[in-house]
């Protein structure tokens, strides 16, 4: 395995977007803020100055709100943007090196640490949705064969049929809509469809525990490959792979991090690249972190957005397709 | 039928068909989300041949948000809270997974049992029992499992054989305390459950006893 870009080798910390200094609240008593706090127990922070963190916590704090959809529309790179206009000039040049590269649009998740599984298999479904007529059935038939053939994994994992079975049929089904008509809908997959499937709490959760299971079986089965790379986010020690994905892959919240995803490519066999949007680059280009299962078949590479303890969705359109 | 009904009913089921758990489980009213949940005390520990009972309720959006358990029956332990029930685990919180079911998070309440963590307490004064003296802390936790959960009654303590059977020996040995001890203040003329409260909460046990001067246990029954 590539660590292309391990947390731990990631020089240094992320930059967050800086206000200009005369729009701090001045007598605002920062260091004893209390509130909830979504990233200063990372020690990586802990170089920020008072002023950095209460604004990092804010930009937080707005991604946490629990009246962000777990899925939104896609937006206009534009809207994303915006958002950055006094920060550092290092997010602009970046977002608008991205839209330099044809992407023009960014579907948000909300931050809930569920959010890189989630914008994985909206991506993943989207993409099916999206293949070409003549591919349609057969990629869709593929795909759903790819999950049939995981269950084994599954249950060589240790994980009990009636833990794992309806997460896998709530995912299979929004697939199999793509080609035949649901019984509820009474129609076929379509992009609202699909959409309010994923805003829907107990379908999209049930999707998202769907690839947790994957990522871990995928790491339980085959320890040799991934036990070098498996410690713990929190305090850096090593962890065996059972207590690491009991902890932090099959728990519900945890974010993701490169192993994870790593094992995820492989489990669903899929290539997917994370656009790492952290400010910190110096000629205002973003890297791109390529997941390559090595046997994805789908033409158009899936493109999730990174910034510091976030993931969304990165695509070439700016706005939802006509139905 | 919705998701997490139909879930509940399959581990209810799974439950059932699991002969070598001992892990039991049953309705407490109409709603298949509020169950009572039971299983032995582990063997080898102070709750060996107890029946532990716990109260289980099952969120609106499980099996995505944790079981809310909690003792019935009371427990000295230094993570189960001796007057609520209520149990400090991290699975039951954040560290919550929809892998977990009704009866693998049972069988992590057993193993809790098997072993205590006292530095991450939901009862501190049991815990510092527990770190203060092992074999006091045993000896309560046993006497606990014998008159709340039905375990076996306590290898005789000889100290206490000479005073009759009754409520007053009970109330000490609930408390983790020494009959002595309580005697030597309850001499001074202080009500005998206001000697065994301050004893219990200075943590008048084992090594500490030596550290508490007699006068600040006095001090602490003025106060009280």
């Amino acid at each position: 395995m590539q660590p292309t870009m391990d947390r731990r080798e990631r020089e240094g910390l992320p930059q967050a977007p800086r206000l200009v200094s005369g729009d701090l609240p001045p007598e605002e008593p920062i260091p004893s803020y209390t509130g909830p706090s979504f990233v200063t127990d990372d020690p990586e922070l802990s170089r920020l100055t008072p002023a950095e963190l209460y604004e990092l916590n804010q930009g937080m704090l707005n991604d946490a709100v629990p009246d962000r959809p777990l899925i939104d529309q896609l937006k206009h790179i534009a809207v994303l943007r915006s958002e950055y206009e006094h920060g550092t000039p290092a997010f602009l040049q970046q977002i608008d090196y991205l839209r330099s590269q044809g992407y023009n649009g960014i579907r948000r998740t909300r931050g809930d640490g569920d959010c890189f599984y989630r914008s994985l298999a909206f991506a993943f479904v989207e993409r099916l949705m999206n293949s070409e007529e003549e591919e349609l059935e057969f990629s869709v038939m593929s795909a759903i064969s790819t999950l049939e053939s995981v269950l084994p994994m599954l249950e060589a994992a240790g994980f009990q049929k009636l833990v794992y079975e309806d997460f896998y049929e709530t995912f299979v089904s929004i697939i199999k809509q793509i080609v035949e008509p649901d019984r509820l809908d009474h129609s076929n997959l379509t992009p609202a469809l699909l959409l309010e499937a994923f805003q829907s709490p107990e379908v999209s959760n049930s999707v998202v525990v769907f690839l947790r299971l994957l990522t871990s079986a995928q790491i339980r089965t085959d320890p040799d490959s991934y036990a070098d790379f498996l410690f713990n986010p929190e305090l850096g020690e090593p962890m065996a792979p059972r207590e690491f994905c009991e902890s932090f892959v099959e728990a519900v919240g945890k974010e993701a991090d490169h192993v994870q995803m790593t094992a995820l490519s492989r489990a669903l066999n899929v290539n997917f690249s994370v656009a790492y949007l952290d400010g910190r680059s110096k000629d205002g280009t973003v890297d791109f972190v390529q997941f390559d299962s090595g046997n994805d078949y789908g033409s158009e590479p899936m493109v999730l957005l990174y910034r510091p303890g976030h993931y969304d969705i990165l695509e070439r359109r700016s706005q939802e397709p006509l139905e | 039928m919705d998701a997490r009904l139909r879930r509940v009913n399959k581990e209810i089921a799974d439950c059932k068909n699991d002969k070598t758990s001992k892990i039991t489980l049953e309705l407490v009213d109409e709603s298949p989300f509020h169950l009572k949940g039971a299983f032995p005390g582990p063997e080898g520990t102070p709750y060996e041949g107890g029946h532990f009972e716990v109260d289980i309720r099952i969120p609106d959006s499980y099996p995505f948000q944790p079981l809310k358990m909690k003792f019935i029956t009371k427990v000295y332990h230094p993570n189960i809270s001796s007057a609520s029930g209520a149990i400090c685990l991290d699975i039951l919180k954040d560290a919550w997974s929809p892998v977990l079911t009704l009866k693998s998070t049972l069988i992590s309440l057993q193993s809790l049992l098997c072993s205590p963590e006292p530095n991450d307490p939901q009862d501190a004064e049991v815990a510092k029992h527990y770190m203060t003296s092992r074999s006091s802390f045993e000896e309560t936790a046993r006497y606990w499992t014998h008159i709340y959960a039905g375990g076996p009654e306590a290898k005789a303590a000889g100290k206490a054989r000479d005073t009759p059977v009754g409520a007053v020996r009970d109330e000490i040995a609930i408390a983790g305390l020494e009959k002595a001890h309580v005697d030597q203040f309850e001499a001074l003329g202080f009500e005998r459950t206001k000697v065994i409260d301050v004893l219990r909460r200075l943590n008048y046990r084992g090594a500490n006893v030596a550290k508490i001067t007699e006068d600040r246990v006095v001090e602490e029954l003025l106060k009280s």
